[in-house]
């Protein structure tokens, strides 16, 4: 059966459409007003939202950055100090977790639509600055006398300045003594340890914690750790002129040693391992009781804490001597405030990258936060407002100071993927999918054309 | 019934039309045009510009921050020897080719089992509905996370009966099989279609092999299947063209990564990892080029093969 039928009734319809046709065209008429009309306020709706920025009016600046629910508190707090003081600037802050951060900042950027004021990493400040992403900050009036010398030269590339340092902080181990003490072991002693204590120590507090407790976080997912392990061996991650600064034999024995951890159960099984990569910071083993010891920056610990409810305790990396000054610490900016080179308000922008940097309001709100304030002034005003948690921070920075090796090259264009690479062949050596040789060999082989 | 009259007076006339006619159809034409225009706005500016734009940055060196630079062929030559794509290939076919037919043939099963008018028929069919429209969300992703997790609700119940399980989604040699098992769980769509289609079936023919002496599993085998068969076609073009394009699930329960080991690398998240995470957007778009011909000529195969399995009943 057809779908139409096809009765005489198309006959009758025949007719009257003809007779119809002298009442046709006004409705034609009618009808393309309408549409004419439909399409107007169809594309008038797109449209809207773009104000003209009149001059001497309310600038509005996008501010984005990574980090955990207490950053946000207080970097709120810091841009509400500041819309206090500049009336005339709205501050939009834009933040997430660290893993969709880039994503997000890469096709903001693309697109054209970057942050004004964007917080960024030293993986990263290469990559978009050499890529002319980023304002030469020197250009505008930002107050840099009282930074720290280190922190500052951090941010300097073939560009310009274009980051400045939010803060100081360390690789550091942190440890969950509740854990310690329910499994009856004493805490190290961090500044003897050897990499052999480390194994003993968290092998020990397995033996004698509830059954998925684990003495030790496993060490794998960033590249941070390799970086101290490299230094302890005379190598580095990369060198000065941006090139890789180990051979595939390093990491393969820095992956060898992560084995014989996992295999006295020092550390977490390979799935834990995964699935311990994915978790934010407030559900970590460290914050959750299940790992003694874990893997941070100093800048975390207030965080953890807050999130642990209750202390944790600062510890420097073991060495392979057992000396301290054997661990080759180093300081570290912890991120950068950088600014997008398309942004409309360059100077509003960097008024409010000095205000963070320098002004002691900002450094009441932010505390240690983002690591140590590289303002000496700042660092002296905060004192007294310090939690007991960033105090610590603060004494640790402080401690290792005489124990630090020479700053490390920064990360060349491409280092961004480093963290994945890493990541990725931990786990394939965790489930004895390769060979530490053979991981050592294809991590490489892809990092090298990751940074070429 | 005036708009149908309308089109086979059309089609019937014969001889050129008057002038007169003509200028009206021409009016009739721009005010349609009009019409659809912000459609039309839509799909140039959303759909065909971008597509176009990705075709442009598959032949360049595009790494977001600074202009493209034309490579030619270059990005596709590259793919030949990335192994972590041909990886990702691999992973996206596993998906494909056992999560497809295993839903299918989940849907077709129950779809059979609530045909057969059980009672409250209408609570039962959303029941079995709702996971199509949850299974692609990031909630549930993050749920199958948790339940497929080291601890989760899956090796909860093992351990009761003294099983210990793997983390699921953490070891390599089960992720896919997890993210799968979601696909499979998502029945509920193609499910629908094969309830309709079975009620499309008329009684006779049941009727006629009932006193022919036809067995249950004969009626299936000779009438339900062959009357079925051109809805379980449009179900595999439909979920074939899905699943390779499926991210979500994949994006989720790996956390973004792939991992482990690049074991839930499917090929998109690959195509978005270059594209977003490593600054490679030109190789991201001929990866997108690559897909699109992929999916076209699974699809292809699917129309050519079904002439010697579609029965049509017409």
């Amino acid at each position: 059966m057809p779908l139409f039928p096809r009765s005489n009734a198309a006959g009758t319809n025949d007719s009257a459409a003809a007779s119809s046709s002298g009442a046709r065209p006004r409705l034609r008429k009618t009808a393309f007003v309408a549409a004419a009309a439909a399409v107007v306020m169809a594309l008038s709706a797109c449209g809207g939202g773009a104000t003209a920025q009149k001059d001497g009016g309310p600038v509005e600046l996008r501010f984005s950055w990574w980090g955990s629910d207490k950053r946000a508190q207080v970097t709120q707090a810091a841009i509400a100090a500041f819309e206090a003081e500049n009336p005339n600037i709205k501050i939009k802050p834009e933040y997430g977790d660290w893993s969709g951060y880039w994503d997000k900042l890469a096709t903001q950027v693309a697109a054209n639509d970057a942050p004004d004021i964007i917080q960024m990493d030293e993986k990263y400040i290469t990559e978009y600055s050499t890529r002319g992403a980023l304002l030469d900050l020197s250009k505008y009036s930002i107050d840099t006398s009282k930074l720290d010398e280190a922190a500052l030269n951090a941010g300097k590339g073939e560009k310009g300045l274009t980051g400045i340092a939010a803060g100081i902080n360390a690789a550091t181990i942190l440890a969950n003594p509740a854990v310690f003490k329910a499994a009856g072991v004493a805490l190290p002693d961090d500044k003897t340890w050897t990499w052999d204590d480390f194994e003993r120590i968290s092998a020990e507090v397995t033996a004698n914690s509830p059954k998925g407790t684990y003495g030790a976080a496993a060490y794998g997912t960033d590249e941070a750790s390799l970086g101290v392990w490299l230094r302890q061996n005379g190598k580095t991650l990369y060198t000065s002129d941006g090139k890789l600064g180990f051979e595939p034999s390093d990491i393969a024995e820095w992956w060898a040693n992560l084995k014989e951890l996992s295999e006295k159960k020092a550390v977490p099984t390979a799935s834990e391992v995964v699935e311990a990569e994915a978790a934010p910071l407030d559900q970590s083993g460290l914050a959750t009781g299940k790992n003694g010891l874990a893997f941070w920056w100093s800048n975390q610990l207030p965080a953890l804490e807050k999130a642990a409810g209750s202390e944790l305790q600062i510890l420097r990396f073991p060495s392979t001597t057992g000396k301290a000054a054997d661990a080759q610490l180093w300081y570290k900016a912890s991120q950068f405030w950088s600014a997008s080179s398309r942004t409309k308000h360059p100077e509003e922008t960097a008024k409010f990258i000095n205000f963070l940097a320098n002004s002691e309001k900002a450094g009441q709100a932010l505390l240690a936060d983002r690591g140590v304030y590289p303002n000496s002034d700042v660092r002296a005003a905060i004192e007294s407002k310090l939690t007991p948690a960033d105090i610590k921070v603060v004494k640790f920075i402080d401690q290792i100071k005489d124990e630090l090796g020479e700053a490390p090259a920064p990360p060349p264009k491409g280092a961004g993927a480093i963290q994945e690479i890493v990541k990725r062949y931990t786990s394939e050596v965790l489930f004895n999918r390769l060979s530490t040789d053979d991981a050592g060999k294809k991590a490489v082989d892809e990092m090298k054309s990751a940074i070429s | 019934m005036s708009a149908i009259g309308e089109l086979t007076t059309l089609k019937r006339r014969k001889g050129p039309l008057s002038a007169a006619e003509k200028k009206a159809n021409g009016r009739d034409n721009k005010a349609a045009y009009i019409f659809l225009l912000p459609w039309l706005v839509g799909l140039v500016a959303i759909t065909i510009g971008p597509m176009l734009m990705s075709l442009y940055l598959s032949f360049t060196d595009y790494n977001l921050l600074q202009p493209p630079e034309w490579t030619g062929l270059d990005n596709f030559v590259r793919m030949f020897s990335d192994a972590r794509l041909h990886n990702s290939l691999g992973v996206t076919f596993t998906y494909v080719f056992v999560g497809v037919p295993l839903q299918l043939g989940v849907a077709l099963l129950i779809a059979l089992v609530l045909d057969k008018g059980l009672r409250g028929l209408p609570f039962y069919r959303s029941v079995f509905y709702l996971p199509s429209l949850l299974g692609g969300s990031v909630a549930v992703a993050i749920l199958w996370k948790q339940i497929f997790g080291t601890t989760g609700l899956v090796n909860q119940a093992l351990a009761l009966v003294g099983i210990e399980g793997p983390g699921w989604i953490s070891d390599p040699s089960t992720a896919l099989g997890s993210i799968v098992l979601l696909h499979v769980w998502t029945f509920g769509a193609p499910m629908i279609i094969f309830l309709a289609g079975l009620r499309q079936i008329p009684v006779m023919y049941y009727e006629a092999a009932k006193v022919d002496g036809a067995s249950t599993l004969q009626q299936f085998w000779r009438i339900t299947l062959p009357m079925l068969s051109p809805i379980i076609f449009f179900n595999l073009v439909l979920q074939i063209i899905g699943s390779f394009q499926s991210f979500t699930q994949a994006f989720i329960v790996s956390g973004g990564n792939g991992g482990p080991s690049d074991s839930t690398m499917f090929f998109t998240l690959y195509l978005y990892q270059k594209g977003f995470g490593q600054f490679d957007m030109g190789y991201a778009s001929a990866m997108a080029w690559f897909l699109l011909v992929i999916i076209g000529v699974f699809t292809a195969i699917n129309f050519i093969a079904a002439k010697y399995w579609v029965f049509y009943d017409d």
